[in-house]
């Protein structure tokens, strides 16, 4: 059957729409991305628990009735959680903060001996310059940490989105499938097939990563508790909890939680052999992780090169900072699998 | 009796309403054992479509991922032979296509075009899977019917086999 020129034009202004939906969808996305924050924590942790979801789900539980005694258990399990470490915790911050002006002092008396002697060296730079660069940098940093006003905002932030988070984490669970096929009904005849099988294997990447990292970074804080606290090294749950959380962060994760670990714990006890304590149990728990832990919580871990990981996680952190570098992962094997999908849906069976 | 028509209103109401995709849903033979809720279950994971006349729903070669139920409408099949289109079977209300693909990803066999305005009900491979690994045991009985039809299949190749070498022999 001859297409004719009607068909060719209708054809080509298809592709040209679902460019401009998409665009669109993105466009909406990045005026709203001050709400994102909520949906972006719960497709988290949906991930995370869907297959908890399921698993009662295959034991006879009706799916809503296990969503809501899983959401339960959860809230628990963190309120348990809070009212165990939250003291511990409180206190570490607290010193910490109360701390800081001194640590910081400290720093930029060092930071300052050091540029004095850089503005020597290099005769073009005239002198003071880095020197009042750098103390207007940590005095701002200082009024940021201490401000109140700041803080409370935060809080109230956190409760807001929390709450939220909760609610949608509900619908997602319950509904997750549902939703999907509703939007998946969308989409033109000629795509279908490849699109549903796009769905499912953005999913399953997505899911695995998520999955993997968010056990394994329980794993790691852990240990790295555990381990600090057994040398009886100061600030063990605060350093392990930004070590688990750090640990999402493929190889420039660890690495910055050694640098920071080292110095906060060489600057507090102004020992080197405490800094090297920290730094070994640190390199310890990451060895034993990337030798034991990962290879179990991660399993099949998606199979992207080390320099590949470094400049995707690099782009993301330069894009979007934190998010950028946590979601970037899953989302550069997403787009991966999407356009192999598509390669062999389009060009190798022809179907354009 | 009024009572009992009472109850079974709200037995009825308890249940839900059967929509227009269950009744469709028990005319395949693969579903046709299975309970009311069993078949709410699948009903999650068909997808509705409609195909225009001319329309292509599957080319041939393309790597298949499911069966596709024709609710309302026709379908044509046409095979490639020696570069010549010829066509090679249809399917009208009732019938249904491509249901080994629930099974395995393999290339369609033949290309699937809408005769006229088509209604059909897919069903596919992931979405089942995952139905299945959620309810195992609605899953093994879809997959116990799936054998039936395939051990039905393989019986009657053998036998017809077994008939060409008698042939062959008597020759």
């Amino acid at each position: 059957m001859e297409r004719s020129e009607f068909q060719k034009l209708w054809e080509a202004f298809e592709i040209i729409a679902i460019g401009c939906v998409l665009f669109g969808i993105l466009l909406v996305l990045y005026l709203i991305r001050g709400l994102l924050t909520p949906f972006i924590i719960a497709f988290i942790i949906t991930f995370f628990l869907s297959p908890v979801v399921d698993y009662m789900e295959r034991e006879g539980i009706n799916r809503t009735l296990a969503v809501i005694l899983l959401i339960l258990l959860t809230l628990i399990f963190l309120f348990i959680l809070w009212k165990l470490t939250w003291p511990i915790l409180q206190t570490e911050i607290t010193d910490f903060r109360e701390n800081a002006p001194f640590y910081v002092s400290k720093i930029r008396g060092s930071l300052e001996q050091a540029m004095k002697l850089l503005e020597k060296k290099a005769g073009f730079i005239p002198e003071g310059t880095m020197q009042k660069a750098i103390q207007q940098k940590i005095s701002d940093l200082i009024t940021a940490v201490g401000n109140v006003d700041f803080l409370f905002k935060t809080v109230r932030y956190f409760l807001f989105t929390f709450i939220l988070t909760q609610l949608i984490v509900f619908f997602f669970l319950k509904d997750g499938r549902r939703i999907r096929k509703g939007f998946i009904a969308y989409v033109p005849n000629k795509y279908f097939e490849t699109f549903l099988n796009l769905i499912h294997e953005i999913d399953k990447q997505i899911s695995n990563y998520i999955r993997g990292q968010l056990t394994d970074a329980f794993f790691v804080g852990v240990l790295t508790i555990i381990g600090l606290s057994l040398f009886g090294i100061s600030y063990a749950i605060f350093i392990g909890v930004v070590a688990g959380i750090a640990n999402i962060v493929p190889y420039i994760g660890p690495l910055l939680v050694l640098a920071f670990g080292g110095l906060l714990v060489l600057i507090d006890s102004g020992s080197i052999i405490n800094m090297l304590k920290a730094m070994g149990i640190l390199a310890f728990v990451k060895l034993l992780d990337s030798a034991a832990i990962a290879p179990l919580a991660v399993g099949k871990r998606v199979n992207v090169h080390p320099l590949m990981v470094i400049i995707v996680i690099s782009v993301g952190g330069l894009l979007h900072g934190i998010w950028g570098m946590l979601l970037s992962v899953p989302l550069y094997c997403s787009m991966r699998v999407s356009l192999r999908i598509l390669y062999r849906g389009f060009v190798e069976y022809g179907n354009w | 009796m009024s009572n009992r028509n009472k109850l079974n209103g709200i037995l009825k109401k308890i249940r839900g309403k059967e929509g227009n995709i269950i009744p469709v849903l028990r005319k395949i033979p693969i579903f046709e054992e299975l309970t009311f809720r069993d078949l709410k279950k699948i009903e999650l994971i068909v997808h509705e479509r409609t195909f225009m006349p001319d329309e292509v729903i599957f080319y041939e070669r393309q790597p298949g991922t499911g069966m596709y139920f024709v609710k309302k409408g026709l379908i044509r099949l046409t095979k490639t032979l020696d570069g010549e289109r010829v066509r090679s079977a249809e399917l009208a209300e009732g019938e249904f296509i491509g249901e080994m693909s629930l099974l395995e990803e393999y290339p369609r066999s033949a290309q699937a075009t809408a005769v006229v305005k088509t209604e059909v009900l897919g069903v596919f491979r992931p979405d089942l899977l995952d139905l299945i690994n959620r309810h195992p045991r609605l899953g093994s009985k879809i997959l116990m019917e799936f054998s039936k039809r395939l051990a039905n299949r393989l019986r009657r190749t053998t036998e017809m086999k077994v008939e060409e070498v008698e042939l062959d022999g008597k020759k």
